[in-house]
Parts: structure tokens; C-alpha cells; sequence
């Protein structure tokens, strides 16, 4: 019996070490690879399509496919390093009446839950905080894993629509949408890699 | 009136072509000098404008220049020196140039700024050339220096018109004005 409880012993204590250790392997925390990662807005400028991107984007992910409840999501976007291919724009969208860096110098989306489709795709839904305001905000996107140089790999590729007066993205003149188109659509293509 | 040109005076085609295309161009100037002055929202609207008047031009050019080749052309009066005879023509062939080279240079401008062009909001035309900054401020250049090379020609087409009106006293004018009677 002596024998048993030896054994039985550190056995069980391995038990509720695996126990644990998996409830925290569960949700595997990732980080974001900012250089093969994009965020991408698109919007409707004088009747023709344009596009931007935030280059500076903070991406904090814990994830587990078995346990999406304990899964999340946290975006914030640095909103003065927008880049639109052309300075002057990029000034005029920095100003108050747009964007008001100087104000509101990022923007963050929460995802409150992630929940997972019939075909395999996923849905982030939270709210996004942007320009001062709170919209609720759903964000479908896929996850594509991989191994690369040994460690665990996300893709994680979406795309969503918000208005940007919604946000006030647009005061004075830029309330109009003649010109400026209000729905911006915005798409990622995130290069995640597994945290140590 | 004639909608065909016949060879001795245009017909009403080519005369509304000609009309409406000096009318657009006045517009053009008027636009770009206007969006020069103008910042942020309002800039933007006078550039999409003026844009959207270029292609019409553009559009109508290419009309133009099918309904001529297709049409028969009044004669220049057999009474022109050689020399005039020459600058009749290089000034119509220039304006017939320019009006193909203004929108076109507009256009690549457009593409190479990064702004792409659209018709009135109602469809919007392909990049010409990828994004290029470089290219961008040439084509700035080119289109200005072709602007008042049109400014230029222009005046001398109407200088000739109002002499042959005036001072020649032929029908050189009169077969390209609208109600207007030809012996």
C-alpha cells in the first residue's frame, strides 16, 4: 500500500498539474506580425474607390477553437499614422473635422464575444471606439493555422463595414456624402504568431 | 441647317461639337482656377468637377474627330497666302491635339496622384498608370503648359476667324455660326 501511494501520489499531482496547465493552455495568447499584417479602409471619394491603410495597429488575441468563450480579441489602431498614399489628404483627415488626432489619437475595438459559424468562419462581436464615440460592432473573420519556423502561425483575414458618421467622422462641410462617401469598409489581413 | 458638313459650310453637327466643346473649356478654366483657391471639402468637389468635364471633353473629342473623317471638310479659302494656308492648319491640328492631350495628361495625373477619375459619380475610369509621385508632378506640369498652349492657339483661331470675317470679309466664320445664312 505504501508502494501505491508513492505512485498514487505524484500521479495525481501530475493530474491537477495538467489540469491546470490546460485550462491555461486552452487560450493561447498571440502576437500580432506588424510587418505582414495590413489594415486596410476603403471608401467612396468623388464617385471613385480609395483606399488607406493604419500601419500602427496593437493586437492582443488569446484564442483556443475549443474554448471561445474564454477567447479574445482587443484591436487599438493608432489613427495618426493613417496612410493614404497622399500627404495632403492624409493631413486633412488628422484635422478636427475629421478624424481629430489631436483629440482622439486611436480607436479601439473590444471584442466582447467570438463565436464560431456553420462554415467554420468566426465572428468577433464588441464594440468599437472611435473618434470618442461607441458603436456595437460585429466583425466576421477566418483563421487560417499554420507552423512556421516551428511555432504556431495565425491568419486571421476579415473585412467589416461602419459609417463614419456614426462616429462623427465628418463635422461641417464633411457631414456631406456627396463627396465623401459615408460607408468605409475595412479589411485585415493579420499574421499572428503563438506567444511564448 | 444641314446636320452633314457639306464643303461649303459645317453642318450642325459639327457645329454644336465645336460650340459645346469652347463652352466646356471655358468651364474647365473657370473650375480649376476656382479649385486652386479652394481647400478640404470644396477643393475636392471643384477638382471631381472639373475632372468630370474633362472626360465629357475627352468623349466629345473622339466624336469630333470621327464625324470630320467621316464628313466632308469646308475648304480653307483659295485666296490664303502659303503661309497662312500652313498656319490654318497647324493651329487646327494643334487644337484638335490639345483637346485629346489635355484630358489624357488630366487623367494620368489623376491615376498617378492616387485619385482615380470618375464621370459625375456615375461610373469611374481605370488607372491609366500605377501610383508614381514623381510622374504625378510632371503630369502637373505638362497639363498646365498644355493649358496655356490651348489659351494660346485658341486666340489665334479667333484672331483668324474675326480677320476673315472682318477684314477678308469671306465666309470662313459665318460656316461655323448657327443661323447664319451662306450665299
Amino acid at each position: 500500500m505504501i508502494h501505491d501511494f508513492r505512485l498514487t501520489r505524484p500521479l495525481a499531482a501530475l493530474a491537477i498539474l495538467l489540469a491546470a496547465g490546460a485550462a491555461n493552455a486552452a487560450v493561447q495568447n498571440y502576437t500580432l506580425d506588424a510587418a505582414k499584417s495590413t489594415l486596410e479602409f476603403g471608401f467612396v471619394q468623388a464617385g471613385a474607390q480609395n483606399k488607406g491603410r493604419f500601419p500602427k495597429v496593437a493586437v492582443n488575441f488569446g484564442f483556443a477553437d475549443d474554448s471561445l468563450a474564454a477567447s479574445h480579441l482587443e484591436v487599438t489602431v493608432d489613427i495618426a499614422a493613417l496612410d493614404t498614399g497622399d500627404k495632403e489628404r492624409d493631413d486633412t483627415l488628422r484635422e478636427p473635422d475629421l478624424f481629430d488626432v489631436a483629440k482622439f489619437p486611436q480607436a479601439r475595438f473590444a471584442a466582447t464575444q467570438i463565436t464560431k459559424t456553420a462554415t467554420g468562419t468566426y465572428e468577433a462581436s464588441g464594440s468599437l471606439v472611435l473618434r470618442g464615440v461607441t458603436r456595437a460592432l460585429r466583425v466576421p473573420f477566418t483563421l487560417k493555422s499554420a507552423t512556421e519556423q516551428g511555432k504556431p502561425v495565425l491568419y486571421m483575414t476579415g473585412k467589416t463595414l461602419i459609417r463614419r458618421l456614426d462616429f462623427g467622422v465628418g463635422q461641417g462641410d464633411w457631414k456631406s456624402t456627396e463627396w465623401v462617401g459615408n460607408e468605409v469598409t475595412i479589411t485585415f489581413n493579420l499574421r499572428l504568431i503563438a506567444a511564448a | 441647317m444641314q446636320v452633314r458638313n457639306t464643303i461649303a459650310r459645317w453642318g450642325s453637327v459639327a457645329q454644336f461639337l465645336h460650340w459645346l466643346i469652347v463652352a466646356l473649356i471655358i468651364t474647365q478654366v473657370i473650375l480649376a482656377l476656382r479649385a486652386e483657391e479652394l481647400h478640404g471639402m470644396a477643393k475636392l468637389a471643384m477638382l471631381a468637377r472639373h475632372k468630370s468635364v474633362g472626360i465629357t471633353i475627352l468623349m466629345l473629342a473622339v466624336v469630333r474627330l470621327v464625324w470630320r473623317l467621316i464628313n466632308p471638310t469646308p475648304p480653307l479659302p483659295l485666296t490664303l497666302k502659303p503661309y497662312e494656308r500652313f498656319l490654318a492648319n497647324v493651329t487646327h491640328a494643334a487644337l484638335y491635339l490639345l483637346i485629346f492631350a489635355l484630358p489624357i495628361t488630366g487623367w494620368i495625373m489623376s491615376s498617378a496622384r492616387g485619385f482615380p477619375v470618375s464621370w459625375f459619380n456615375q461610373f469611374q475610369l481605370p488607372d491609366l498608370v500605377t501610383k508614381n509621385r514623381q510622374l504625378y508632378e510632371t503630369m502637373l506640369d505638362t497639363h498646365e503648359a498644355l493649358a496655356w498652349t490651348l489659351g494660346a492657339v485658341a486666340l489665334l483661331h479667333l484672331v483668324a476667324a474675326l480677320k476673315h470675317h472682318f477684314v477678308l470679309k469671306d465666309t470662313v466664320l459665318r460656316r461655323m455660326l448657327p443661323f447664319s445664312k451662306i450665299p
